[in-house]
């Protein structure tokens, strides 16, 4: 379990939350602290008061992947191989092993006619997928993904979501503005001005926001 | 006033991209999968990427603004008032509208990228160009700012508009639907004939269609008035 307890951190204020295994989608209206609340569950971030425990660990002492927001900031190689090969690079992974993992996630993702193109010269969705390559190759404990799906076709979406849920992640965090998406996950956060102001199953939290914008499309329309 | 492109061509190593067809005076909107080119194709129309062959001819339009995917790439302000003066524009009308007053004096690249997005496309919209392309306009919007997005566009009445998105569920009211497949652009038509031509039409609006659930056009509005006419 990810246990959050008086948590205090810029407009963030979460005195008790609890998140079990799986998928978790945050959704909430822009700028309620959605991207600060992952920075604060991957460690990028620590907390000014309280403490994020995943399995009794802080994050910083946890495996965690990361994809940024903003594609162009995962960037850190020119090569997407090396960009993906980077984490077991930096902690002193074989080469060998490096490099098969690689490929093993570029053929798992679908993304080898990717491995010799430069970064630069990219789509937004193509730097996204090789970001979401980078951060699982390491087989993270937690998969913090910061609405990675708005540069993402629905195809694309599906497609990772089976991969991510192959590779066994016991934790992935996603923030999402696609509601469609977050009603696939197995719990759901609504964040509201820096509280937790719903949670539970996307059932259960939808059920909360069928009179809002929030609430999916797909399911308003019974399709 | 009309866009025509004549067998534009983009390319980059082994992958190229043909566009041939006529954008008119209306909404547009493009879909295509990751890397299919849609970005380039609004590069090329907004006169940024020269064709690798072909050419694109704009008959009678004088002006031409695009929006481009990542909006950090258009920042030029230290500061979000500063941002908002860079685009000749009056910010009091621009924070009102987007509820950014208090990050006035905030470095834009430290909003988060919603807002961002948001003080952006108000920069965008606010003044009326003959061409105007929207690439992933509704990245990193809410659900309440799609929808004030989308009724935006609607009220558009001039001008060609064309947005390249991968957006599933929040649409304008659009004229014409074309896809990028297999390296070139499509014309699907006009509305609302081309839903059933759409390969890449959300997974929703393919439910709707295949249920017999008739849809006169793809705005939130349109998608509930199918399902209650059942």
């Amino acid at each position: 379990m990810i246990e959050v307890s008086g948590l205090r951190y810029r407009n963030i204020g979460i005195d008790s939350l609890t998140i079990p295994p799986g998928i978790t989608s945050v959704i909430g209206p822009n700028g309620s602290g959605k991207t600060s609340f992952l920075r604060l569950c991957s460690g990028i971030t620590e907390p000014e008061a309280g403490e994020i425990l995943i399995d009794g660990k802080k994050p910083r002492e946890t495996d965690a992947g990361w994809v940024n927001e903003f594609p162009d900031k995962n960037i850190l190689f020119s090569q997407v191989s090396e960009e993906i090969a980077s984490a077991l690079r930096f902690s002193h992974q074989p080469c060998r092993q490096t490099e098969s993992a690689v490929l093993a996630i570029a053929e798992t993702m679908d993304i080898m006619h990717l491995l010799d193109r430069t970064m630069r010269e990219l789509s937004g969705g193509e730097k996204v997928l090789v970001a979401l390559a980078a951060a699982l190759v390491q087989r993270p404990k937690i998969l913090v993904l910061d609405e990675y799906d708005s540069h993402l076709d629905e195809m694309r979406c599906l497609q990772i979501e089976q991969v991510i849920r192959s590779c066994t992640v016991p934790y992935v965090i996603r923030c999402t503005q696609q509601m469609e998406t977050a009603a696939r996950g197995d719990y759901l956060l609504f964040l509201e001005n820096g509280c937790i102001s719903l949670s539970g199953n996307p059932a259960r939290v939808f059920a909360s926001l069928r009179q809002t914008l929030f609430y999916p499309l797909s399911w308003r329309c019974e399709v | 006033m009309r866009l025509h492109l004549n067998a534009a061509r983009a390319s980059r190593g082994n992958w190229s991209l043909v566009a041939k067809g006529t954008f008119c005076k209306g909404i547009h909107l493009v879909s295509g999968d990751v890397g299919s080119g849609k970005s380039s194709l609004a590069l090329m129309m907004a006169g940024l990427l020269s064709p690798a062959g072909g050419n694109i001819v704009r008959d009678g339009i004088s002006s031409t603004m695009i929006s481009l995917q990542f909006p950090e790439y258009h920042v030029t302000g230290a500061t979000v008032e500063e941002e908002c003066r860079s685009w000749g524009l009056d910010c009091e009308p621009i924070f009102s509208e987007i509820n950014l007053r208090d990050k006035r004096t905030a470095e834009p690249l430290a909003l988060s990228r919603g807002e961002l997005k948001r003080l952006h496309l108000a920069c965008v919209l606010a003044k009326n160009y003959d061409l105007l392309l929207l690439d992933e306009p509704f990245s990193s919007l809410d659900a309440r700012e799609k929808e004030r997005l989308c009724e935006h566009l609607s009220l558009r009445s001039a001008g060609i508009t064309i947005l390249f998105t991968h957006e599933q569920t929040y649409f304008p009211r659009v004229d014409h639907i074309w896809e990028i497949q297999h390296g070139e652009l499509f014309d699907r038509g006009e509305m609302p004939g081309a839903l059933t031509m759409w390969e890449h039409a959300p997974a929703l609006i393919k439910k709707l269609i295949s249920s017999g659930r008739s849809l006169k056009n793809i705005s939130h509005l349109d998608l509930q008035e199918a399902v209650c006419r059942m």
